[in-house]
């Protein structure tokens, strides 16, 4: 009796005293990224911002900007990111949703970059619980402009990556659809 | 025995209590950006420093990093440092981390029951205590000795709370005790202060508050579309849009807006529709005027009116000015005077001369001197009153004051004809095609009957043919007939092949049948109004080319 009581008032009362379960993590993920959105918005980075979704804060979308001097350039990419519930011990799942041309962006807008895989499986991931929003947005700025073509999800786009610049450019063009454009498809 | 109570009454409070979480307090004063954790993004809850690197995490923070992408290790808890990778393991607690920790405990904290309405600050590593032995929002068990139920530590010496009450506002059933943390922060009828302008409105109610009504909320001016950034608070929107041209502009530039949308896409429209029916026009022109057929008249025509009018006009400028006698104009004048004589007189005669029409032929130039009234003929007055009708030259030569007074009456009544002449050919033009139309009209409806016609024909011989050939092959094998074989084979040969024929004739001539359709159609399509022979089979070559 005096457990189920305490349980109820466990909900009743704030979140912030209840005990260390899955809850708990909730709350301390909650917290994290209450703290990286502060530093996004206190510090923001030219050309990247991320924002948490009206309802859920485990879930954000991002808009980056194509690296200058890249055939991004100029181009604005929407990304959603999903964190998981023992973030940031597992990385979060980032997605395109603006349709991308690149070697390691895939049609649904998966993305392979090392830091987007949890360490020590395989020795490939990357992931670290010291790494944040801002700088995984980073690092997929940089692989826009500087694709890892050894280990490509778009093999077509790897190897004219390296053949013919122009013709990709043009292929990564004709892929893209602005911000506006994806809203206006209802996508 | 009051001593084990309470320690008793602790214990159990503490499990309505669990320990604080360090990690969700929030902090009173902005702490250094050093003493924070990497991993949690907190200050430190009991530091660690890697000796390997000399990185610094929380104790908790680090196992757990470790723990989630590496199994166990019997040396220990070891792995990479999250932050340069350097392998490293958890050593003892150093000097350094104990500065650390000291830096830690002392930032100042709320309250975790803050939400429930502690106002406590405190030193974090005393907000454990606080929760558990002095914050009045901390739950423990009620006083009453036959009720084991929670209440809040500030409420427990009202005596057992825990009876049943209806919430005021919302008519929520709920427990004494909760009663007021259901009016902070639950109750959908509680009033509250809008931030913005200090008003108080339903909790419920808020949000649209501050979308629609708050007269604090900023903003922008109705005419932002038209360039005004001016952002102002709602009470002072109204005379701020007074003020404003664009504001005011706004909804005026809209509709305008609107208006020239519609109108730019009916342009569009007319402008599909005016090159349709211009390529229309050249279409017939081409028709109406093949090249070599009427060129030569009609040129002579606009090479004989620009040149006329011109030197009359030239000339008539001249004798205007002679008057007046203008500085700038003089020596022109003067030279104009000079050649007075025969000068304008001649210029007319090579006018005409130049001409080659043979009307303007018909029309001779009766040499003679210049009347001395000459400026008069060229009046504009001259030119309006001119007699109607073509007066035949040799006839009514007399009545006429001078031949340069005759020659342009004459001139007149030669437009006049031309532009009679003219509506009259455009007229016979139109229905001359209109005629050509219908005749087509009529002329495929023939064909496509004759086409079936023939395409029944063809499907007759077909089956006449096959039938034939039926026979033919039936009687071939008999064994009586080997001997007239060669014969009667020969025979059938022969009819199959005049069957053969026929049938080629008529496919021929039905295929002819579908070329005269298309070239039909094709003069119909082209132009709708093929006139002369020439022209039509000039087209139905075109057609045949196509085929
Ligand atoms: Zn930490
Ligand atoms: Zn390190
Ligand atoms: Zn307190
Ligand atoms: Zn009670
Ligand atoms: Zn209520
Ligand atoms: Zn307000
Ligand atoms: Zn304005």
């Amino acid at each position: 009796m005096a457990s189920t009581m305490a349980s109820s008032a466990n909900a009743s009362s704030n979140k912030k005293s209840s005990a260390p379960s899955s809850s708990t993590n909730n709350a301390n993920v909650i917290k994290r990224l209450q703290s990286e959105l502060m530093t996004l918005m206190l510090s923001p980075t030219p050309g990247i911002s991320a924002f948490p979704s009206d309802t859920d804060m485990t879930r954000w979308s991002a808009t980056v900007l194509g690296p200058s001097s890249t055939p991004y350039e100029n181009l604005t990419f929407k990304l959603s990111l999903a964190y998981p519930s023992n973030y940031p011990y597992a990385p979060p799942e980032v997605l395109f949703t603006t349709p991308v041309y690149h070697p390691n962006v895939d049609m649904a807008g998966r993305i392979c970059l090392d830091i987007l895989k949890p360490a020590g499986k395989g020795g490939e991931g990357a992931w670290s619980a010291v790494l944040n929003t801002g700088s995984v947005l980073l690092s997929i700025q940089s692989l826009l402009g500087e694709p890892n073509n050894s280990s490509p999800l778009n093999g077509e786009a790897a190897l004219l990556w390296d053949r013919d610049q122009v013709e990709y450019k043009k292929k990564v063009l004709a892929r893209h659809q602005e911000p506006a454009e994806l809203e206006a498809n209802g996508s | 025995m009051e001593e084990s109570h309470y320690l008793n009454c602790k214990s159990r409070a503490q499990n309505y209590n669990p320990p604080v979480d360090l990690r969700l307090l929030d902090y009173v004063s902005i702490y250094d950006n050093n003493l924070m954790c990497a991993i949690c993004r907190c200050p430190f809850v009991d530091p660690v420093v890697l000796s390997e690197c000399d990185h610094v995490f929380c104790r908790d923070c680090i196992r757990q990093s470790w723990n989630s992408n590496t199994s166990y290790t019997p040396l220990g808890p070891r792995g990479d440092c999250p932050t340069c990778r350097t392998p490293a393991k958890l050593g003892p607690r150093s000097a350094t981390s104990k500065i650390l920790v000291n830096l830690v405990d002392e930032l100042v904290v709320h309250c975790p029951k803050r939400d429930d309405g502690c106002k406590a600050e405190v030193r974090r590593c005393e907000v454990q205590d606080h929760v558990n032995i002095y914050c009045g929002y901390t739950v423990i068990e009620c006083t009453d000795d036959d009720c084991t139920l929670p209440v809040r530590r500030k409420d427990a010496a009202q005596g057992c709370l825990h009876f049943g009450v209806s919430c005021l506002s919302c008519h929520k059933e709920l427990q004494k005790w909760k009663l007021e943390a259901h009016w902070r922060s639950e109750c959908a009828d509680r009033r509250v202060h809008c931030d913005m302008c200090k008003s108080s409105v339903f909790y419920r109610d808020l949000e649209a508050h501050r979308k629609e009504a708050c007269p604090a909320m900023s903003v922008s001016c109705p005419g932002k579309a038209l360039g005004c950034t001016s952002r102002s608070k709602r009470g002072h929107a109204e005379l701020h849009a007074k003020s404003c041209t664009f504001a005011k502009l706004a909804p005026v530039l809209l509709k305008q807006q609107e208006r020239l949308d519609e109108q730019e896409a009916a342009q569009k429209e007319m402008s599909r529709k005016l090159e349709v029916l211009e390529g229309g026009f050249q279409n017939m022109q081409g028709i109406l005027y093949p090249p070599g057929v009427e060129t030569s008249q009609r040129s002579a025509d606009n090479s004989l009116t620009p040149s006329l009018q011109e030197r009359l006009f030239g000339s008539g400028t001249a004798e205007s000015t002679t008057p007046t006698g203008t500085a700038a104009g003089y020596d022109w004048t003067e030279s104009a005077v000079d050649e007075d004589a025969v000068s304008p007189a001649e210029t007319m005669h090579t006018a005409f001369s130049s001409a080659t029409s043979p009307r303007q032929r018909a029309a001779p130039l009766p040499p003679g001197p210049r009347p001395a009234d000459l400026p008069e003929p060229f009046s504009s007055d001259f030119d309006i009153a001119s007699p109607t009708g073509f007066p035949p030259p040799a006839t009514n030569g007399g009545p006429y004051a001078s031949p340069l007074h005759h020659l342009l009456s004459m001139h007149e009544s030669l437009r006049d004809e031309m532009t009679r002449v003219s509506s009259a050919l455009s007229e016979l033009d139109g229905r001359h095609s209109m005629q050509i139309l219908n005749e087509n009209l009529r002329t495929r409806e023939e064909i496509s009957y004759l086409a079936a016609q023939t395409a029944g024909l063809q499907r007759q011989v077909h089956w006449l043919t096959s039938s034939a050939l039926q026979r033919q092959q039936g009687r071939s094998p008999t064994p009586g007939a080997s001997s007239s074989g060669a014969g009667g084979a020969m025979m059938d040969a022969g009819a199959g092949a005049g069957v053969e024929a026929a049938v080629g004739a008529v496919s021929t001539a039905a295929t002819a049948l579908r070329g005269a359709a298309r070239m039909v159609n094709v003069g119909g399509n082209g132009s709708g109004s093929g006139t002369g022979t020439g022209m039509r089979r000039g087209t139905s070559e075109e057609g045949r080319t196509k085929l």
